[in-house]
């Protein structure tokens, strides 16, 4: 048991301040570096990585992941803050635009 | 006594500013490349990405500038912003008007040459079964002239095209006749080995305006290697041709393509040596694709992205220095790139559009009249994956074959825009779908971006000239001359 725990690396979450989507959208992005399984347990989110890749494990891997989920949970908050201006934008170019020609 | 206001009256206020949709990548632990849905990009620290996210931006520090400039963010009170990049939008995806402007003929399926890296899985010289007959050609030919856009390139594909040249002849008379009632303009492309070369083939493409393709694949030694024929003379033909096109129709009547192999890894300045040496007017560093012969003899495998990177970035820097001196030589597909980055221009090249161009930008007739959407998707089928055959010459219209549930769903499956990956991808707006190599490497028309080649190239090669035209100058004026 000892063995199969320490072939894998566990970040977990406070499931009321992080998001499962940034997690999930993160854990993609490591296909071909890990494999990220989410859990939710206690309130928590538990993500175990399972290394695809000899050169990246441990604390390395778990440092890309965090920097990863980082990166998503900027995107998930520039994406509520803009996804009305896309919309107005994408209507724009091929709605009204488009209509006047 | 009369006086100036303070600086401050001047300024807008801050609170006016409203982020506009951004997207961006980690390039490092204190580096990001942060873009707009139009791919206009900039390089930012951490910090000023927070900033730039919080609209923590005071005119004059400079980030508020850089973040107006990009159309990061606009001011809340005015749309002037969002209608530009609308119209941009607009322009970037306006290939969707003209659909459909090339059309490849592949009047034969037989080849002279046994290159082992062949994508298209060539049949020997002697089986007459594979060339395409007049009947099929005709109605191919009403096919293409449906085709929605207004200038049509027909481009003769083989096998070795020259094989069944008498084809040729006919389909382009055809065209030229049919095309005038319907007012379509008119291009022609022999993707030709130039083994067959003769004066016939000359004059009559001199007659008729008809361009060459050819493949030279660097020096002697390697072109020979990469491309046996019997009597050993691939290249000789092929450079003899070029300089025969050159001198009777004129030096921009031909172009050349290579096709980068294990043993071409580290010889790219001979490669590039040689098309200088040749007179061609640049180069094309083009990877392998998984097709054909490619995948039989295990060409495809020898060599992964980061290794092409390699070759590639070799390669431009030599090109790069080739510029400098005076002589304008573009390497292709980092022109092609930079037209992406650079302008809003739409672009003709298949693979860097989104939705895909398969069917959309190109229809492909196989010799014996079936049609595929891709010259890609008609070598899968030659390995016995029909995925991408849309119908036949025969029973179907354009509009069919445009309609039908196999391209629909293969392009809507496809769309960057909304792929896990790419719809936050800093380098979406500048890249594309390519449902075909997708589905022959992952069998997933979308593809599983991480683990994608396609993607890992892409995201190499826009980088690289990204930070050639922000961080070195010489190279910059070099660069934005061939995106023009």
């Amino acid at each position: 048991m000892s063995d199969l725990s320490a072939s894998y690396t566990v970040v977990d979450f406070n499931a009321s301040m992080q998001s499962l989507g940034a997690l999930q959208e993160a854990a993609y992005r490591l296909i071909g570096q890990a494999a990220c399984q989410i859990d939710e347990a206690n309130g928590r989110y538990v993500c175990r990585l399972s290394p695809s890749q000899p050169q990246l494990h441990g604390d390395d891997l778990r440092s890309h992941f965090l920097n990863l989920v980082t990166d998503e949970n900027l995107r998930e908050k520039v994406n509520r803050e803009t996804d009305r201006l896309r919309d107005v934008i994408v209507a724009l170019a091929f709605g009204a635009l488009a209509a006047e020609e | 006594m009369a006086g100036f206001a303070s600086p401050n009256a001047f300024s807008p206020e801050t609170s006016a500013l409203q982020l506009l949709p951004i997207r961006f990548e980690r390039l490092g632990a204190d580096r990001f490349l942060v873009g707009n849905i139009v791919g206009d990009m900039a390089e930012m620290t951490a910090v000023e990405l927070d900033r730039l996210c919080s609209l923590d931006l005071t005119p004059g520090d400079g980030l508020y500038e850089r973040a107006f400039e990009k159309l990061f963010v606009g001011s809340i009170d005015q749309r002037a912003q969002q209608q530009l990049l609308a119209l941009r939008l607009r322009s970037r995806l306006s290939f969707l008007r003209a659909a459909t402007p090339l059309h490849l003929f592949v009047v034969t399926l037989r080849c002279e040459h046994s290159c082992p890296y062949c994508q298209v899985s060539r049949q020997s010289q002697d089986r007459v079964r594979y060339d395409m007959d007049q009947a099929t050609a005709s109605k191919a030919l009403d096919i293409a002239l449906s085709a929605p856009a207004p200038l049509i390139k027909i481009e003769f594909q083989g096998g070795e095209p020259l094989l069944n040249f008498e084809l040729i002849r006919w389909i382009v008379g055809a065209a030229k006749q049919r095309a005038v009632p319907l007012g379509k303009q008119l291009q022609f492309v022999i993707a030709t080995n130039l083994a067959l070369l003769n004066d016939d083939v000359l004059d009559f493409c001199g007659e008729h305006d008809v361009l060459f393709s050819t493949s030279l694949d660097g020096p002697r030694d390697l072109h020979n290697k990469n491309r046996p024929r019997r009597g050993q003379n691939s290249y000789e033909l092929a450079v003899a041709g070029i300089a025969s096109i050159k001198e009777r129709l004129g030096p921009d009547r031909v172009g050349a393509l290579m096709t980068t192999t294990e043993a071409s890894l580290d010889r790219v300045e001979d490669i590039v040596d040689e098309y200088v040496a040749q007179r061609l007017d640049g180069i094309f560093l083009r990877p392998l694709s998984p097709y054909g012969f490619a995948i039989k003899t295990k060409q495809f495998h020898k060599y992964g992205a980061q290794e092409w990177l390699q070759f590639w970035k070799r390669g431009l820097r030599y090109i790069l220095e080739i510029n400098k001196s005076g002589h304008h030589f573009p390497e292709f597909y980092s022109a092609l790139m930079l037209r992406r980055m650079l302008s809003d221009e739409p672009i003709g090249y298949v693979d860097l559009r989104s939705p895909a161009g398969i069917g959309l930008g190109a229809l492909v007739y196989n010799y014996d009249g079936t049609v595929f959407a891709s010259d890609e998707a008609r070598m899968l089928a030659e390995m016995g994956d029909r995925s991408f055959e849309l119908g036949n010459v025969r029973e179907h219209s354009y509009r069919d074959l445009v309609l039908s549930d196999t391209l629909v769903s293969a392009v809507a499956d496809s769309l960057t825009q909304t792929a896990p990956q790419c719809s936050s991808c800093v380098f979406e707006p500048n890249c594309g779908a390519d449902p075909v190599y997708h589905h022959a490497t992952q069998n997933d028309v979308l593809g599983i971006k991480p683990l994608s080649e396609f993607c890992a190239r892409q995201m190499g090669v826009i980088t690289h000239l990204f930070e050639l035209l922000e961080h070195s100058p010489e190279d910059a004026a070099v660069l934005r001359g061939w995106a023009s």
